[in-house]
Parts: C-alpha cells; sequence; structure tokens
C-alpha cells in the first residue's frame, strides 16, 4: 500500500487518439495516429493537427474545450462510482487549460475594432467557460476550484494541487486534470515561433522537426484510500506524488542544462518516496521540438540511466497543450494498469546527441511507478509519479 | 501564513507609501472612467531589467511581486525556496488582443512571436521567476469569482507540506478599453466615477481597475511583519474586529452584504480606491494587513451609509485584533480572508 494513500478511483480521456478509454486503448495499441489538415476553423496554414472528430464546437453557451472537459470528466466520474454520491462530500475541482483562459475570439474583436461596439455572445462564452467553475457547477462541488493556467504543464499541475489538496485535508475527493481545444491563436503563435512541423511529429528522433497541435482532455478523480474503501471499492492505481520547479531562464525555451526538470523529478519522487530504480517508464513531454526533446531526453538518461523506457505519446494526440498533463496521465495510469506502453509513435532514428531512444514498439512493463512530465513556456517543469497496487 | 512583504501597483503609484497616501486622501475621480495604472509607475530600470519586451501585465505584476519581496526580511540567499502564485480573472488579456491584430491584419503566417509568448498567461509569473531568481514552484491560476483567495489556499498547502519556505502569492488584472467596453455591456458603470460599497443595491456600481499586489508568505513567526492571513474556513474568526467588504460592482446584485451590516463590527471597503476588478479582495487584504501592522483604521473612502453602518468614517488609532475581508460572488457563495495580529 502507498504511504500517501491518495488513489486514482476514475479516469477519462478524450482525444484524436479516442473519445474515451477502451478507445483510446485500441488505437494505442495499433499504433494508429489520426492527425489531418485543420478542419474546425478557417487558416492558410497547413501543418497537420490532431483534432477530435464527431463532436460538437461547443454549445452556443460554452467554448469546445468545456465540452471536452465534460466529456472525460464525465467518463471518470462513472469509473469512479462516485456519480451518484456526491451530495455530502467535498469535492474540489483542478482543470488545466489554455485556450480557456483567454479572451481570444478574432470574430468579436475584429467587429469591435470595425464598429467600437460588438456582440457579448462570446464573451458570454468564454466567462462560462471557466474550467474549475463550470466543472464545480456541472459536479454540485462546493471545495477548492481552481484553474490552472501554466501554460502546457497545466495539466500535471492542476493533477498536483489536487494532490496537495487531499493531503491538507481540504476535500474528500477531487476531480483533476486538463482540457483544451485546438484554437487558431496557438496554431498561428506556435507557427511564428517556427516549432510546428509539416509534416506528422516525430518525438525524440534525430530528424524530428517540431510539434503537431491537438486537442483533447484528460480528466483523473483521486480520493482517499479509506474512503475508497469505504465505498467497498479496492484501490488499484495511486497518485504518488509530484513536483514543480522553474526554470528561472527563458520564456519559451527550456533551461539547457535541464536542471529546473531535474529539481521536478527529484521533488515527486521524494514525496513518493521512491528512487529512479523503482520506476517502470516514464511518459515524456516530448513535443518533438528540438530543444524540448534535447534537453528532456537528457535529463531522463541522466536522471533514469541509459536504459529507461520512456515514450512519448504526442505522436498519437499531438501537443494539447493545458490538456496534455491530464491526458498523458491517463496514458501513464493506464500504461501501469495493463501492464504495457505503445510504440513512441514518429520515432525511427536515435539521435546521439540524446544518448537514449523511446520505445520503439508495444513494450510490457511490470514495474510498480511511472512518471508523467511536461516542460511549459514560462520555464514550468512538472512531474507526478503515478503507481499500482 | 505570515505575511513578511508587501507590494502594490495601483492607480495611485506603487509601493506602500503610494497605498498609505491613497488611504490618506481618499477617493478621487477616475480619469477616463477607470482607475488605469500609467506608464510612469511602470518604470524600473533595475526590478524590469530584463522585461523591455514584457506587456504592463507582466510588469505591474513583477513590481508588486519584487516590491513585496524586497520588503521583507527574507535573505535572498533563499530564493531557492521561494514559490511564486500568480491569481488573475483575464490575464494578459489586452496582449492576446494585441496578437488578435496581427492575425486580422497580417494573417495567420506574419504574427509576432514575442507577442504571441507574451499572450500566455503565466508569463508574468516567469519574469517575477526570473528577476527574483526563484527556481521553486511556480503556478498561475484564473478564475472569475474568487481567484485569489484560492491562491492562498494553494499557498497554505504548499508552506505546510513544506513544498516551500516562502510563498509570493498575489493578483494581477488589467483593464484596457475593451475591458471597458465589456464593463459597459455587462455592468452598471458608475456615472459619476464612485463605486458606492455600502448602497448594497440590487445593480450595483462599477468602474473599472487595474493592478497588482503581492503578499510575501511564510509559515515562519519571525519574519512577520504585517499580519497573519488565511482563507481555510478553519481559521475563521468569530467575532472580527473589523469587516472589509469587496463591494466593486462587479459579481451582480449586493443585496447579499445587508447580512453582514448588521453585524457589529466596524465595517470599512477600500475598493473605490482600487476601481473595480474581480480580484479586488487582494487589494482589500493589502489594506487589511497594513491596518493590523498600524494599528489604524483607515477612512472608507466613499462614505454613503444609507443603512447606517458602523463605518470607518474618519482615518484614527485603534486596537485591531483581527479582519475579515468578505466577497460574494456572482451565485452568491461566500469567501472570506481572516487576517489577524
Amino acid at each position: 500500500m502507498q504511504s500517501l494513500g491518495v488513489v486514482i478511483s476514475g479516469m477519462g480521456v478524450v482525444s484524436a487518439c479516442g473519445k474515451n478509454i477502451p478507445e483510446t486503448l485500441d488505437n494505442l495499441g495499433a499504433g494508429i495516429r489520426n492527425y489531418s489538415p485543420v478542419s474546425l476553423f478557417e487558416t492558410k496554414l497547413d501543418y497537420p493537427v490532431f483534432e477530435v472528430k464527431g463532436i460538437g464546437y461547443g454549445d452556443a453557451k460554452t467554448m469546445r474545450t468545456l465540452e471536452l472537459a465534460f466529456i472525460a470528466a464525465g467518463e471518470a466520474m462513472e469509473e469512479s462510482g462516485l456519480k451518484n454520491r456526491l451530495g455530502d462530500l467535498r469535492i474540489g475541482v483542478c482543470m488545466g487549460t489554455t485556450i480557456a483562459s483567454q479572451l481570444n475570439d478574432t470574430d468579436f474583436y475584429r467587429e469591435y475594432k470595425l464598429k467600437g461596439s460588438a456582440s457579448m455572445r462570446s464573451i458570454e462564452r468564454y466567462l462560462k467557460s471557466n474550467l474549475a467553475e463550470a466543472l464545480s457547477e456541472k459536479f454540485g462541488a462546493h471545495g477548492p476550484a481552481s484553474t490552472v493556467v501554466n501554460a502546457c504543464s497545466s495539466g500535471t499541475d492542476a493533477i498536483g494541487v489536487g494532490l496537495s489538496w487531499l493531503k491538507a485535508d481540504l476535500c474528500d475527493v477531487v476531480i483533476c486534470g486538463g482540457a483544451d481545444e485546438l484554437s487558431r491563436v496557438p496554431l498561428a503563435g506556435f507557427g511564428s515561433l517556427g516549432v510546428l512541423s509539416e509534416l506528422p511529429c516525430k518525438p525524440f528522433d534525430q530528424e524530428r522537426a517540431g510539434l503537431n497541435l491537438g486537442e483533447g482532455a484528460g480528466v483523473i478523480i483521486i480520493e482517499k484510500e479509506e474512503m475508497l474503501r469505504k465505498r467497498g471499492r479496492k484501490a488499484h492505481l495511486y497518485l504518488s506524488g509530484y513536483g514543480l520547479a522553474a526554470d528561472g531562464y527563458h520564456l519559451t525555451a527550456p533551461r539547457p542544462d535541464g536542471s529546473g526538470l531535474e529539481l521536478a523529478l527529484s521533488f515527486a519522487m521524494q514525496e513518493a518516496g521512491i528512487n529512479p530504480g523503482q520506476v517502470s517508464f516514464v511518459n515524456a513531454h516530448g513535443t518533438a521540438t528540438l530543444d524540448n526533446d534535447l534537453v528532456e531526453g537528457n535529463v531522463l538518461r541522466k536522471f533514469f540511466g541509459p536504459g529507461v523506457k520512456f515514450l512519448s505519446t504526442k505522436g498519437y494526440t499531438g501537443h494539447t497543450l493545458g490538456a496534455a498533463g491530464g491526458i498523458e496521465a491517463v496514458f501513464a495510469a493506464l500504461g501501469l494498469l495493463h501492464g504495457w506502453i505503445p510504440q513512441s509513435a514518429g520515432f525511427n532514428k536515435a539521435d546521439d546527441a540524446i544518448g537514449i531512444s523511446p520505445v520503439t514498439k508495444k513494450t510490457m512493463v511490470s514495474e510498480k511507478y511511472a512518471i508523467s512530465t511536461s516542460l511549459a513556456f514560462g520555464g514550468n517543469n512538472s512531474a507526478i509519479v503515478i503507481a499500482r497496487e | 501564513m505570515n505575511i513578511a512583504g508587501l507590494g502594490i501597483v495601483f492607480n495611485r503609484g506603487r509601493a506602500l507609501q503610494a497605498l498609505e497616501k491613497a488611504l490618506e486622501e481618499g477617493w478621487v475621480l477616475p480619469q477616463d472612467a477607470a482607475y488605469a495604472v500609467s506608464e510612469d509607475i511602470l518604470k524600473d530600470k533595475s526590478a524590469l531589467k530584463e522585461m523591455r519586451r514584457a506587456d504592463a501585465f507582466s510588469k505591474m505584476a513583477c513590481l508588486a511581486a519584487y516590491d513585496a519581496f524586497m520588503d521583507s526580511e527574507v535573505d535572498g540567499e533563499k530564493k531557492r525556496s521561494l514559490g511564486v502564485i500568480l491569481t488573475t480573472a483575464f490575464g494578459p488579456y489586452v496582449t492576446t488582443l494585441r496578437f488578435l491584430d496581427d492575425i486580422i491584419h497580417y494573417g495567420d503566417a506574419s504574427v509576432s512571436p514575442t507577442i504571441f509568448s507574451h499572450s500566455a498567461h503565466d508569463a508574468a509569473a516567469f519574469y517575477i521567476a526570473l528577476a527574483l531568481g526563484s527556481r521553486g514552484p511556480t503556478l498561475t491560476i484564473t478564475q472569475f469569482a474568487h481567484s485569489f483567495s484560492q491562491g492562498l489556499i494553494i499557498a497554505e498547502t504548499w508552506l505546510k507540506s513544506g513544498r516551500c519556505e516562502y510563498v509570493l502569492v498575489g493578483s494581477a488584472d488589467v483593464c484596457g478599453e475593451v475591458m471597458k467596453y465589456i464593463y459597459r455591456q455587462k455592468l452598471n458603470v458608475a456615472s459619476d466615477g464612485k463605486i458606492k460599497p455600502f448602497s448594497f443595491a440590487r445593480a450595483p456600481v462599477a468602474v473599472p481597475g487595474e493592478g497588482s499586489v503581492f503578499f510575501l508568505l511564510t509559515n515562519q513567526e519571525t519574519l512577520k511583519k504585517y499580519a497573519s492571513i488565511s482563507a481555510l474556513p478553519e481559521a475563521a474568526l468569530k467575532k472580527p474586529d473589523v469587516y472589509i467588504l469587496d463591494c466593486d460592482g462587479t459579481t451582480g446584485s449586493e443585496e447579499v452584504y445587508r447580512q453582514i451590516g448588521k453585524a457589529g463590527p466596524l465595517i470599512s471597503s477600500y475598493t473605490p480606491i482600487f476601481g473595480s476588478m474581480l480580484t479586488v479582495s487582494s487589494f482589500n487584504c493589502a489594506v487589511a494587513a497594513l491596518m493590523l501592522k498600524n494599528q489604524k483604521c483607515y477612512a472608507a473612502p466613499v462614505q454613503d451609509n444609507p443603512h447606517g453602518l458602523n463605518l470607518c468614517t474618519i482615518r484614527k488609532s485603534a486596537k485591531i485584533n483581527s479582519i475579515s475581508c468578505i466577497r460574494y460572488g456572482c451565485k452568491k457563495e461566500r469567501l472570506e480572508i481572516f487576517l489577524k495580529q
């Protein structure tokens, strides 16, 4: 049993890799990559993206990001068995995002600039789409609620905050993770930074040429183990540790020596009470940009040794920004639960400057602990430790 | 948690001297219908030396955080154990709109990477970490209702668990023309430029504001300079000496505050000095911290008092042990921040 006793009692995920966990597992196992040109909005940029097909573009009143969050949270809540038992519980909600926090409606702004006034419809949608506030309302949660906007580590940090709430006994249950929709703003922005690939992304590959954007949501339900047992359920997965550290170096580039990520890993493993040798695999941030993969790969080699099993799942989902930490936490947990991780999609050729390679085929994993990492704009480095029974 | 340092940037200036001066002078008419922060206030070659490209949002936050750290007696060598939590309602939305300008005028392929990178909500927290040399946890959170109190709660868990020894917790929000437009469409903007916090009106008036305030927090008693602060329910005060109300016209009907008005203790609100912001509770908490440190009641800047409350009407010395800052959100949910001497 874990010393921390915080269990993952439910998981839900939606991405281009699948609209629920069974579909996602099938696609991961088969190595299917659902990328396509952008169809959600008009743009002259023709980078491949990973869109979630077959769901609406939000409803008239809320943003698509919220719809994605509801899908993942609904699946997680269903699995947790808490869906109809929330009445007396102190429930916290902590969700990460980037897009749902931004007042970034181009049509509204264009109209405002032209006329000096504009329809308030998009503003109303924005105001109703704060993830923590909206999920709290949907699930009747009255505990702490926070929407984390730490750029690409938002989802991981939201999970870490949720863990700290439980450990401080601020609530009984936390709904946490991340969600983000594909949007024109980051597509143009990452394009301007020169970090988008014109081909399907190749994390950690010597010929990697940048990231592909994606969208989705990943949500986990965490609660104290004693509460789960009182409900007559058995714990299979634990959230054991979280680390967060700043680079304090550059707004958009990781610190070259990777010391921020090392600190985050150290903190997370210290909280979990484990050492690098106990880690079964790492679900890396692995964006397929030159800088990220070089720094992250070198830290993983140094920290865990040259034999570390690791992968990036962004070859299946694209970079889902604020959702990435939530989605990848679910993927890491599924790997532990089912005993396998998929091939690191897009990888073919080892990069000598990194010195280690991700898994190139579906790989069995048997140890007890997995780590999921996130690196972000602003120099944020985050890591969580997930364990199986 | 103990408040070891305090920094503020607002319409009337920067740092605590400006705040104390504003509290003495009282209400002033806003210019251009908003309490905006002038560019002159945001000039500091030392604190902002690596922020040439940063926007006003980041500069305000960085200056407030920098001043809070400098106001404290925390050893500069301890910066590795310094966390940063920035709370905001709208983040650097003016920069996001500048980026949309690029998209509209030049197309998706010809936008500025610098503007894009500064449109991220966490750019300000990055600059704070950079300016102070912090390598600790850095978090930005956003809510429309109670983001500052949520930031305090997270800080408390970080300090209790030993994740860091010190945390800079603060808020920042910018105003701008589009926000003024949204205020006019969504809220009842005051025609006389005056927020009336004690009217407890069904359609209260608002005046847009902007600024940033930061608190350097630690559990170390020896570093306590102002007061202790907490947003946790177990810290609730049975009978505070003063209630500070966050009424600023941004969260709909303020009739719900009437029940507090009948409670008895001294009542005040300083929102008319700062302007209406969803993060205004952090500014009122800064005043509360000063009151507890200086053992002074500052006069409420606007004293329209239709309900006959026991208002703070003049600046005077007073024995104050505890203050409760109260905010009701749009759904009438109540959150309190408790400060004790």
